[in-house]
């Protein structure tokens, strides 16, 4: 037991005092901060702002056109500060409205303004000018309130009494609560799948950084013959469990501290939002308990061994970082097609191929934490889920041991399946 | 103290594509020097790394100070030095050596305190620098021999184990090397190491095994395994010209089995049945100047050489030393 404990120690200490662990740790968070900011922040930039409301009409009409424009705009007049300013304008005095107007913009008074004249009525054009010109969502807001604004005067020419045409053209109105149902979307539900995708990708870089790390500290055990002595001195299982351990701790190390500063981030994240100028939105961290807490280092874990032990067997059985690379790519298969299945899992967390997934130990300890981060999943499927899963990690094991300690004493080239499968029978 | 610091019995192992060790039979006393000889491919490493416990044998039996070679107690008392060397390059020179003390079962500030005399020995702390502080890829070639030196007997092994340990040190440190066979030997440690270097395993060694193709050609003291094969050999040194007078007679096969040529030196082992004294008066019949010529027990180097070279290397076999 000392003796593992000596190695699982030096695993640890030496990655823990790397110049690298603590660039990821530090940087690990800012990334997942970004990942979860970023798109938020582009979101909010597509949708349609505050800045519509803050506009001019010039409405050369000579009707009510650019009020009820200006209705439209606003979406809903109840909230103050929403309705555009509509100037009625004659139109030989519109060059000179115009240039008031855009001097409004230039002092940052106004974001822009809309012409309206006949040819706006006849349906034909219409004219903006502003900051916020290049801005889509903002201009298919107001394309969309100038559409809506004609249809009406159209009903209303037709005949259609105030109550009848009031009616009609509140439908539109409804196309914009649309955007509040998108926000409500954007509240818990979002989160959680967000959440979930985090835990997906959290897990999938971990195995995938750490089992690489394994890799290539057995290759240079192997390399630097380093193996032959600490072989000399304790049983190779001793010797790949203490690895698979001690890195499994750093990996847990980090992701504690990326969850936490990552946690703190989020927290952080409504200033820091506010900074950027997008809108708030209700964003709630969804509620673990401590069981799921529990259930999901209890994934890691195994798939950390499961992976680990295979990523340890392939550096075992190679002789150069190259060779390792080339022979890994079935493993990085493995995870890779497991990736692949996040983002419909998320989709569809009770479905088929979710339920399939989360039982094969090669994609559970990916998908079973996301299933459980957006959806309940049955204690049986759970339990199953692991029972696979410590199989799995038995089974790893068994074979890697075999190979390693065949491997890492073997030099030259690289083994053929035949041969692997030969050692794998060796006795010892 | 048992009387055999290693005992192995009829051990076998084999491989898929050939058998590197084949029902080998030795003993190595307790408190000797002891040489492991043979070509490249002979089946050394396999050897050693049974003794190791590193691979188990098919078949046979290997027993250390008396005690089973998979026994976990044992492999505390024994050292081991592999054949290429290297250490985790990125990691603290002090560190590495703790971690192997440690894995060796020696306690924290005990092994503080050995690495810091090991260190202080071999000069690799000085007043001026300590290099236990470095890490290993900032250290010569020869420094990280050496520290890899002290890894091997930080513990205080009593069996030390030196797989190929002259290869690739410079003459200081090969010297070194010899100044602690020595030292360890006369504190009572078993030393055995495996070399093709005959020379050094001359001077240094009580007894050697000279195996080949995985089979033991020969074992014993090195003086009895002399006396063994001790056809009377005959040193010949020549000054100036006139040599190429005596490699005719050299050439005669009923008076010389076998000449030894480096050039003005000859070692020269007889015909059997042939008198010395022919040969003697032959050679300076033949106008060569004589500067010594004297009967010589053969070097480790004729015997190896004698008895291998009959034998022949198998081609093929470097993969398992």
């Amino acid at each position: 037991m000392a003796k593992l404990w000596a190695i699982i120690k030096r695993e640890y200490l030496e990655r823990v005092r790397s110049k690298w662990f603590l660039i990821a740790t530090f940087f690990g968070p800012i990334f997942f901060a970004a990942i979860i900011i970023v798109p938020a922040w582009i979101a909010s930039k597509s949708k349609a702002t505050s800045d519509v409301y803050n506009t001019t009409i010039l409405d050369v009409t000579g009707t009510g056109f650019g009020h009820r424009l200006a209705v439209n705009i606003a979406g809903d007049t109840t909230i103050p500060g929403r309705m555009p300013t509509v100037k009625a304008v004659a139109p030989n005095e519109l060059t000179q409205a115009e240039s008031l107007a855009t001097r409004q913009v230039m002092r940052k008074e106004k974001t822009g303004y809309v012409v309206v004249d006949q040819q706006t009525l006849a349906g034909e054009s219409a004219r903006y000018a502003g900051m916020n010109a290049t801005s889509i969502a903002d201009m298919a807001q107001i394309k969309g309130a100038i559409r809506q604004t004609i249809l009406a005067s159209r009903l209303e020419k037709v005949g259609l009494d105030n109550e009848k045409m009031k009616e009609i053209t509140f439908i539109p109105l409804d196309f914009s609560t649309e955007r509040i149902t998108e926000r409500g979307r954007a509240g818990s539900g979002m989160a959680s799948v967000l959440f979930g995708f985090a835990i997906g990708f959290l897990l999938y870089l971990s195995i995938v950084i750490y089992g690489q790390t394994i890799m290539s500290g057995v290759l240079e055990e192997k390399t630097t013959r380093v193996a032959e002595v600490v072989m000399s001195s304790v049983p190779t299982d001793t010797l790949l469990a203490g690895k698979v351990l001690g890195v499994g701790a750093v990996g847990l190390t980090q992701q504690i501290l990326w969850i936490a500063t990552t946690y703190i981030l989020l927290k952080l994240r409504e200033p820091i939002m506010a900074k950027l100028g997008a809108p708030t939105m209700n964003f709630s961290l969804p509620d673990i308990s401590l069981a799921a807490g529990v259930l999901f280092l209890l994934f890691f874990l195994l798939g950390f061994i499961f992976y680990s032990s295979l990523y340890a067997a392939v550096g075992a059985s190679v002789n150069s970082e190259s060779e390792a690379r080339q022979a890994a790519s079935p493993l990085m298969i493995m995870i890779v097609s497991t990736a692949v299945f996040i983002q419909p899992v998320l989709l569809n967390p009770t479905g088929t191929t979710a339920r399939v997934l989360s039982l094969i130990p090669i994609s559970s300890p990916i998908i079973m934490p996301i299933r459980m981060a957006v959806t309940g999943v049955p204690p049986l499927e759970m339990a199953a889920s692991l029972a696979f899963l410590a199989i799995g990690c038995v089974a790893a094991l068994w074979l890697a041991s075999r190979i390693y300690r065949v491997g890492l004493l073997m030099y030259g080239k690289r083994p053929t399946m035949k041969e692997l499968a030969r050692w794998v029978s060796y006795a010892r | 103290m048992t009387e055999y610091a290693i005992d192995i019995v009829n051990v076998t192992k084999r491989y898929a594509e050939h058998t590197a060790v084949r029902d080998l039979t030795l003993r190595v006393p307790t408190g000797s020097v002891y040489g492991l000889l043979g070509p490249n491919g002979a089946g050394k490493t396999t050897t050693i790394r049974m003794i190791l416990n590193i691979i188990a044998p098919d078949s046979g039996r290997i027993h250390i100070f008396g005690r089973p070679s998979n026994d976990p107690k044992i492999t505390e008392r024994l050292g081991y030095l592999p054949e290429e060397r290297g250490l985790y390059r990125k990691m603290q020179v002090r560190r590495v050596l703790k971690f192997l003390a440690e894995l060796k079962g020696v306690k924290g500030s005990d092994a503080d305190r050995r690495i810091d005399e090991w260190l202080e020995r071999l000069s690799l702390k000085t007043p001026e620098k300590d290099w236990g502080l470095s890490k290993i890829d900032e250290l010569s070639r020869g420094m990280q021999q050496k520290v890899q030196f002290i890894g091997t007997l930080l513990h205080d092994p009593d069996l030390v184990i030196l797989d190929e340990p002259f290869s690739g040190l410079d003459p200081i440190n090969s010297q070194a090397l010899k100044d602690t066979v020595v030292e360890l030997k006369h504190r009572g440690k078993t030393v055995i190491f495996s070399t093709h270097l005959m020379d050094n395993a001359e001077r240094l060694c009580d007894s050697v095994c000279i195996i080949a193709r995985g089979e033991k050609v020969l074992d014993g003291t090195v003086t009895s395994v002399k006396e063994e094969h001790g056809q009377r050999n005959i040193a010949l040194a020549l000054e100036g010209d006139g040599i190429s007078g005596v490699a005719a007679i050299l050439r005669d096969q009923s008076l010389v089995k076998r000449a030894d040529d480096s050039n003005k030196f000859f070692e020269i082992e007889m015909a059997p049945g042939a008198d010395p004294q022919v040969l003697l008066r032959r050679i300076v019949e033949s106008g060569a100047a004589v500067q010594r010529f004297e009967m010589i027990q053969p070097s480790l180097h004729q015997i190896f050489l004698q008895k291998v070279g009959a034998i022949g290397i198998e081609e093929g076999m470097t993969g398992h030393g």
